[in-house]
């Protein structure tokens, strides 16, 4: 079976942000959500200190507490193991964005528009609002899918795509031979708080 | 996402261009969805790039549909000019600001048609200079230059990257090299030249295993990258790169012998009495002395030449003391190696507070690392060829050239790379982007070929800008409004014309004309040149007129524009010439040759309209418009490789008024041949062909020599001092030390160095962060909302511990105060990623215009700070100090 | 580690309306509790304490289940929730809170509201729907804790302290509640003091149990930053204000020295706005735990908040 996973090499990322607004176009997110994000930390002391940035997304947990709080079943898993909203059963409860240990969920009252209120909305603008009413919804909870739609077309997920460092490799974590089983064995491939149990399937491989 | 909404879809398309959003040029797809961009990626076939692009060139949607743009010719109704002065704009027809706009011109021509200043923005320096300088040369002014561009980024850098590898800059050939040295400098790691494409290289390297060491007062983004971070101080890189030389050639003595011997003027015999080469008296030409035949020879005589690395030759010496014409004479290595003893990793210690234990330490390793005597096999169109093998590189770039002793820091960094011998070839130091080329093959252009001149020396085929790098302009009685003809060093200089006694300068120069006109494009100088309220009342006031080509209102068009013209942006317009010739945007290393070309993905929206066509439509009215096309036929030349075939040709009779897009038709077919014209653009966005191995690594292909003692600075530094002092004897305007005209690469202290004043314990720098370029993204709500996501870069950065002394807390607002007692308030951003004597803000921050509301008021305005007398300015090359010692207290 | 400026991902969503609701279903659940003990133990002289709590049950709740529903991003979906029960504390709480109410409403209807009907006088049935109510009213106070701690990384919520430390203010607000009503209602003035007394020593008991609850979360490295948050970070003005000040501090000293009447009635206002910023405080410090990876500390980090972009000027048009 296929169980989509992505390899995030910290030691090529150097923390640009392509992904995050790659992530923002290709998906039309309003202001505030950022279903990829790249947070920073500092390690050690100077002049030994350390930074590093840590891309985060949706983990795609096999054992995801989002969908174990969800009360409606709008949170749900695909068979390729990609955990999904549906916007029609969700509520807006926002409980599933308490309970993801990783922060990778978003929800938007109403999609305001990037420029200051009482503008005229841009042709841009529009066509996002207009995508994400479509796809995602206001009020009700949304995260990456792993750019299920994309895919569908024949893209990369688009932060992929962007990553300047080719930090980013996506594929099939139960083919053995793919790409992203093989980095994971053999350039030592951690999760994040794997002590929580939600067994993300997006992996970092070490920065140093 | 067309998967739901294909059913409304009509039209769905995607353009090849090219981004904008910094002058790195990435070729770009855009995405089009019923008249609307919806979507913006790199395009796979741009070698710049690979398909990869920034998240500055991924969030150019905003900037096309900002509701800030301006849309409509506006006029200042407001006489008033200044900072903090509303200029009442109100929009008027494009009919009426042209009609404005050439009377002025008119009336300036006939007073003097030099009274008309171009200023323009580095951000699209070399697209625009293809119309630009046409322009100028048909109106008839020589002045000319992109405001902040040369002072902070390239008076040092570019020009003495040409002198040592004919390129604009120089990066590690990160496929190969095992330990790029980083001298303050992002290359690689978010800003920079070519910045998307070298991201991926040096991702390559890391994951290669390569190891990186930077020096920087902070941990930047490729200090954070790097196996090695060495807070240096800032201003002190020379000081350093000599101490490495020294520890090479004094301590361990390691040198490249081959390459020094036949790739650089080491072996040049110099004669003591005034430091001159020893010249062969029947040819005039320098000498070497044959080891062989005990005598001396002219540096080219093939019995002493290797031009190949294959080549046999004679040993030549690069040390000792020779006779020849009954003068002893010394190598000038030996003066070298003699000269450098000074900078002991004791003295350099004192200077750059890196430890002298480190210093060697990391000598040592760079020695080792260079691999000197190593060579590779590599396939060229004459088979197979050895070559040396180097991988070390030093590069370098603003951060450490931005300061009173930026020519010879950069001299002196570059020096590690050629004592090494680790110049142009396989794993070294890099012309970025060098044109060593033969050219497309089809067409054979554009090109461009290194050659030696008389003395042997590396002179390139094609420069952009008129600082040319060698063989120097002889220094002229000034005509240009910033004496530039006088300093053939240097690109710009902003100490005469933002001088308070500007005009007396010009009278005492004997310049007989004043600023008239000024025709900006893009360029928002208040903010990035300098101090802001200096720039304004000593430099733009003087102007009779000023109108400008913009985006935005920014904060220079709302202080002195009288006219601002709605011009298109990159995703609105065709250029030609956008990544030619190869100052920012040229791929690296072994990856294609790469042209990417200009096209609208959209129509211009509203009454925007292409600054090229603009200029064309002021150059009918004013009656030159024969003159623009024979200087855009003439302009080709020395920009793209070679003249015009006849059929290519623009008409310079007027019988035939050529359309823009007719003109970058032309030249697209005359470089590309006949099949490359407009039509194919619209199709790819990007020229490629395949690079050669001897382009990539030309070093041992070329017959040139790089200079390691500097004879003709010396001629040149007094050709200058003896005309300032001809027009200036008693220094009152013009006072800069020419000693530093010299053979030999030194380090002098910054004004930051100077002791007095200890209560201003603090030095001050700025850096680029990948989310923002100079002073324009900050309006970008999506880059903003980004940048916001690091503390580092809003905020101003600075060590925990200074902090805490200072009692000042993370987030705290501060003030920066310099010597001079002006200051500028930010928030401070505690880490321990700080030399602890340094603050560091990012970017042009600080925006205070009404009509940007998204820029204003993020980050720090660095550049009131910065100043810009002769104190402040580099003798060698004018180059302006952009590092300030300041004390910090709380807001 | 040398790391600084490390603050958590604070959590947005939940705020007044979630404290809201987390507060009635308290109060209600409380006093409801309470008012059924009182039915229980109390005596004929209870009857009106015992009245009022179990009255206040049914609206308490009502009004913050609907404080909830505004809370939800779709609303027009709430049924959905039914439709699958019992496997988040969101449903488990629907279902609990609905046959809380169930049973409260049968006893208002039943006993004291609109008529004084069949259970006043049949006291056996009504302290066996009064227990059977009860049973549903102790998890509807209880739950709102679990609800939260079941949240794992919101390292403040997810401890045991968190249903008890909402539990014992619910019981105080309930009697707070209680006692506020209960002056105009006829309670007799010996009740009152007693209550008072009673209150007064729950309230001791909710400052030990809410010091231990921020001690250890001071004392965990995935919450720290929630407590220093509350203790000295933005939710400080609601917290020393809100819950020492108003909700406990307040309160306990008015009821010991202030005695009954007016006094009383306010000691028992503020110590209901204490137990609304309690769930306030409670939720606006909740935040995502740093997340660690190679060593390295990874968080959203603070910084001052940069002026919103104002409306500037348009370029005229
Ligand atoms: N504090 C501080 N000062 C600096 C620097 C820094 O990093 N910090 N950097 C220095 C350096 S190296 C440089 S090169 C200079 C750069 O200084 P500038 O050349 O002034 O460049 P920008 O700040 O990018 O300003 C670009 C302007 O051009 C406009 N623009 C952009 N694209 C277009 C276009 O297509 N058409 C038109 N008409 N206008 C356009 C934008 O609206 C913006 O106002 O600043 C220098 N000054
Ligand atoms: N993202 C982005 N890319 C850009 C631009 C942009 O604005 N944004 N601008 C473009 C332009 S115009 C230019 S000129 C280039 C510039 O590109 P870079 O030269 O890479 O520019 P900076 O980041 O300003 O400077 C590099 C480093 O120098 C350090 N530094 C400062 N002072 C010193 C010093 O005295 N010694 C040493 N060793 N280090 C020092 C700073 O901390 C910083 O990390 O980037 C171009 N590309
Ligand atoms: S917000 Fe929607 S998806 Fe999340 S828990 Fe509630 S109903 Fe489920
Ligand atoms: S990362 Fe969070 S949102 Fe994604 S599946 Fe795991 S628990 Fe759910
Ligand atoms: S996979 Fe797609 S949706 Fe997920 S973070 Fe990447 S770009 Fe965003
Ligand atoms: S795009 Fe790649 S290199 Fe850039 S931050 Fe994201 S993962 Fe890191
Ligand atoms: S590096 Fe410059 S040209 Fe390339 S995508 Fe980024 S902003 Fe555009
Ligand atoms: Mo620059």
């Amino acid at each position: 079976m296929t169980r989509y996973g992505m390899v995030i090499d910290l030691k090529r990322c150097y923390g640009c942000y392509s992904c995050v607004m790659a992530c923002k176009q290709a998906n039309r997110t309003p202001p505030g959500v950022f279903w990829s994000r790249v947070l920073r930390g500092e390690m050690g002391v100077y002049p030994n200190s350390v930074r590093q940035a840590l891309p985060v997304l949706c983990n795609q947990c096999a054992e995801p507490d989002c969908m174990k709080v969800c009360p409606t079943g709008a949170t749900y898993q695909t068979d390729e193991g990609i955990v999904r909203v549906d916007k029609n059963k969700c509520i807006g409860c926002k409980y599933c964005m308490m309970a993801c240990p990783y922060g990778a969920r978003y929800s938007v009252p109403e999609y305001k528009s990037y420029f200051p209120e009482g503008l005229p909305v841009s042709d841009y603008e529009k066509h996002c609002m207009q995508v994400w009413e479509e796809k995602r919804g206001c009020g009700v909870a949304t995260k990456c899918d792993f750019c299920i739609d994309r895919r569908a077309e024949g893209r990369e997920p688009a932060c992929n795509q962007a990553c300047p460092a080719k930090a980013r490799v996506f594929g099939d974590l139960d083919d053995p031979e793919s790409e992203v089983s093989y980095l994971i064995k053999t350039k030592r491939g951690f999760v994040l708080r794997p002590e929580v149990g939600t067994e993300p399937k997006v992996y970092y491989l070490p920065p140093r | 996402m067309a998967a739901t909404i294909t059913s409304k879809v009509q039209e769905d398309v995607w353009i090849p261009t090219c981004c904008g959003q910094c002058y790195c040029m990435c070729g770009i797809r855009v995405h089009r969805q019923n008249g609307v961009v919806t979507e913006i990626e790199g395009n796979p076939e741009a070698p710049t790039g690979r398909g990869k692009i920034c998240v500055k060139g991924l969030a150019g949607t905003h900037l096309l549909y900002d509701p800030y743009r301006v849309n409509y010719p506006l006029k200042r109704t407001n006489p008033q000019k200044g900072l903090g002065v509303d200029p009442k704009f109100v929009r008027i027809t494009w009919e009426e600001a042209l009609d404005t706009i050439v009377k002025k011109l008119e009336a300036c021509k006939e007073k003097d048609s030099r009274g008309a200043y171009f200023q323009a923005t580095t951000t699209a320096a070399s697209e625009i200079r293809y119309a630009v300088t046409a322009f100028n040369k048909a109106f008839g002014t020589p002045n000319y230059w992109v405001s902040g561009g040369g002072l902070h980024c390239g008076n040092g850098a570019h020009f003495m990257n040409g002198i040592m590898h004919v390129s604009w800059s120089i990066i590690p050939d990160f496929a190969h090299c095992n330990l790029p040295l980083n001298f303050g400098c992002s290359k690689g790691h978010g800003a920079g030249h070519t910045a998307v494409q070298n991201a991926i290289q040096a991702a390559d390297a890391r994951a290669r295993g390569a190891r990186t060491i930077t020096f920087d007062p902070m941990q930047s983004p490729q200090a954070s990258k790097a196996h090695e971070w060495v807070p240096i101080r800032v201003g002190t890189d020379g000081a350093l790169a000599l101490g490495f030389v020294n520890v090479f050639l004094n301590e361990l003595g390691v040198w490249d012998d081959e390459y020094l011997k036949y790739k650089t003027n080491a072996p040049y015999l110099i004669r003591p009495s005034d430091g001159r080469y020893m010249r062969d008296k029947a040819t005039n030409k320098p000498q070497v002395w044959d080891l062989v035949d005990k005598c001396p020879r002219v540096h080219n005589d093939p019995l002493v030449t290797r031009v190949q690395y294959e080549d046999q030759a004679h040993d030549v010496a690069l040390l000792g003391t020779y006779e020849v014409d009954g003068v002893k004479c010394r190598p000038a290595f030996e003066l070298l190696k003699e000269h450098v003893k000074k900078y002991s990793p004791e003295y350099v210690e004192e200077v750059t507070w890196i430890p002298a234990a480190t210093i060697r330490r990391l000598g040592k390793e760079i020695a080792e690392c260079a691999e000197i005597g190593a060579t590779v096999t590599i396939q060229t169109e004459q088979g197979p060829k050895k070559i040396p093998k180097r991988p070390i590189a030093a590069h370098f770039f603003r951060g450490s050239q931005g300061h009173v002793n930026s020519g010879w820091t950069c001299l002196s960094i570059d020096m590690i790379n050629h004592i090494l011998g680790a110049a142009d070839t396989y794993g070294a130091a890099m012309g970025l982007g060098a044109e060593v080329t033969d050219g497309y093959k089809p067409t054979g252009k554009p090109y461009q070929i290194p050659y030696p001149d008389e003395d042997g020396l590396l002179v390139a085929k094609a420069w952009v800008y008129d600082h040319v790098p060698y063989p120097l302009r002889v220094p002229k009685q000034p005509t240009r409004l910033d004496l530039h003809d006088m300093f053939p060093t240097s690109i710009y200089n902003a100490f005469t014309i933002t001088s308070p006694h500007w005009f007396e300068i010009l009278d005492q120069f004997k310049i007989n004309y004043r600023p008239d006109v000024m025709i900006n494009f893009g360029s928002n100088s208040v903010m990035t040149m300098g101090n802001a309220e200096i720039v304004t009342e000593n430099f733009l006031k003087k102007f009779n007129f000023i109108f400008s080509f913009q985006l935005y209102v920014s904060e220079f068009e709302e202080a002195v524009a009288d006219i601002v013209l709605p011009d298109a942006c990159y995703l609105e317009r065709y250029t030609p010439a956008v990544s030619f010739p190869s100052t920012f945007s040229h791929p690296q290393g072994e990856d294609d040759w790469g042209w990417t070309i200009r096209q609208p993905a959209i129509e211009p929206m509203y009454e925007r309209r292409d600054f090229n066509v603009v200029l064309m439509e002021i150059c009918k009215r004013l009656g030159i418009l024969p003159k623009y096309f024979k200087a855009l036929n003439d302009m080709t030349v020395m920009r793209y490789g070679g003249p015009f075939s006849p059929e290519n040709k623009l008409c310079e009779d007027g019988s035939v008024e050529h359309t823009w897009p007719d003109v970058v038709d032309r030249l697209l077919k005359d470089r590309f041949g006949p099949e490359h014209g407009l039509e194919y653009v619209r199709k790819k966005g990007v020229f490629t062909w395949p690079k050669r191995k001897e382009d990539v690594y030309w070093k041992w292909f070329n017959p040139s020599r790089v200079p390691v003692y500097f004879e003709y600075f010396i001629d040149a530094g007094e050709q200058i001092s003896k005309l300032c002092e001809q027009y200036d004897p008693q220094k009152k305007y013009i006072d800069l030390n020419w000693s530093v005209f010299k053979a030999l690469a030194d380090w002098y202290p910054c004004p930051t160095h100077s002791k007095e004043k200890p209560e201003y314990d603090m030095n001050a720098f700025y850096w680029r962060p990948v989310t923002q370029t100079n002073s324009m993204t900050q309006q970008n709500p999506y880059l903003d909302e980004i940048t916001s996501e690091d503390p580092n870069i809003y905020g101003i950065q600075m060590h925990q511990k200074t902090a805490e002394e200072k009692g000042i807390k993370d987030g705290d607002y501060v003030w920066l105060e310099n010597t001079d007692g002006k200051r500028v308030k930010g928030w401070v951003s505690l880490s321990e990623g700080m030399e602890p004597h340094h603050v560091a803000i990012a970017a042009i921050g600080g925006h205070w215009g009404e009509y940007m509301p998204i820029a204003k008021g993020k980050g720090t305005f660095f550049n009131d700070l910065v100043m810009m007398d002769a104190a402040h300015t580099d003798p060698l090359t004018l180059g302006q100090d952009i590092c300030v010692r300041v004390k910090i207290y709380k807001a | 580690m040398g790391s600084v400026k490390l603050e958590g991902q604070v959590q947005v969503e939940w705020r007044w309306l979630i404290a809201a609701y987390l507060f009635l279903a308290g109060v209600g659940g409380g006093a409801y509790l309470v008012g059924v003990i009182a039915d229980l133990s109390g005596g004929p002289d209870w009857m009106a304490v015992s009245k009022i709590g179990v009255f206040l049950g049914l609206p308490c709740v009502l009004i913050g289940t609907l404080f909830l529903l505004a809370d939800l991003g779709r609303p027009t979906n709430a049924w959905r929730v039914w439709m699958k029960p019992g496997t988040s504390w969101i449903s488990r709480g629907t279902i609990i809170i609905v046959l809380f109410m169930i049973f409260a409403a049968i006893q208002t209807a039943l006993w004291i509201w609109p008529f004084a009907g069949p259970l006043a006088d049949n006291e056996s049935a009504r302290h066996l729907i009064g227990v059977l109510g009860a049973v549903f009213a102790f998890p509807t106070v209880v739950y709102t804790g679990l609800l939260l701690g079941y949240s794992q990384p919101i390292a403040l919520w997810n401890t045991a302290l968190l249903p008890v430390l909402f539990f014992v203010s619910a019981v105080s607000t309930g009697i707070m509640a209680i006692m506020l009503i209960g002056r105009s209602q006829g309670v007799e003035g010996t009740q009152l003091a007693l209550l008072t007394v009673i209150d007064a020593v729950i309230l001791v008991f909710e400052m030990f149990v809410l010091i231990v609850f921020l001690y250890n979360a001071y004392r965990t490295v995935e919450s720290r930053f929630s407590a220093k948050r509350i203790l000295a970070g933005a939710v400080a003005p609601a917290f020393w204000l809100g819950v020492i000040a108003c909700g406990l501090a307040i309160p306990f000293f008015l009821e010991l020295f202030g005695g009954e009447g007016i006094v009383a009635s306010l000691a028992a206002l503020l110590g209901l706005f204490g137990g609304l910023c309690l769930r306030y405080s409670v939720l606006a410090g909740g935040t995502l735990s740093p997340i660690m990876a190679g060593g390295y500390e990874f968080a959203r980090v603070a910084r001052p908040k940069d002026p919103m972009p104002a409306m500037g000027k348009l370029p005229p048009s």
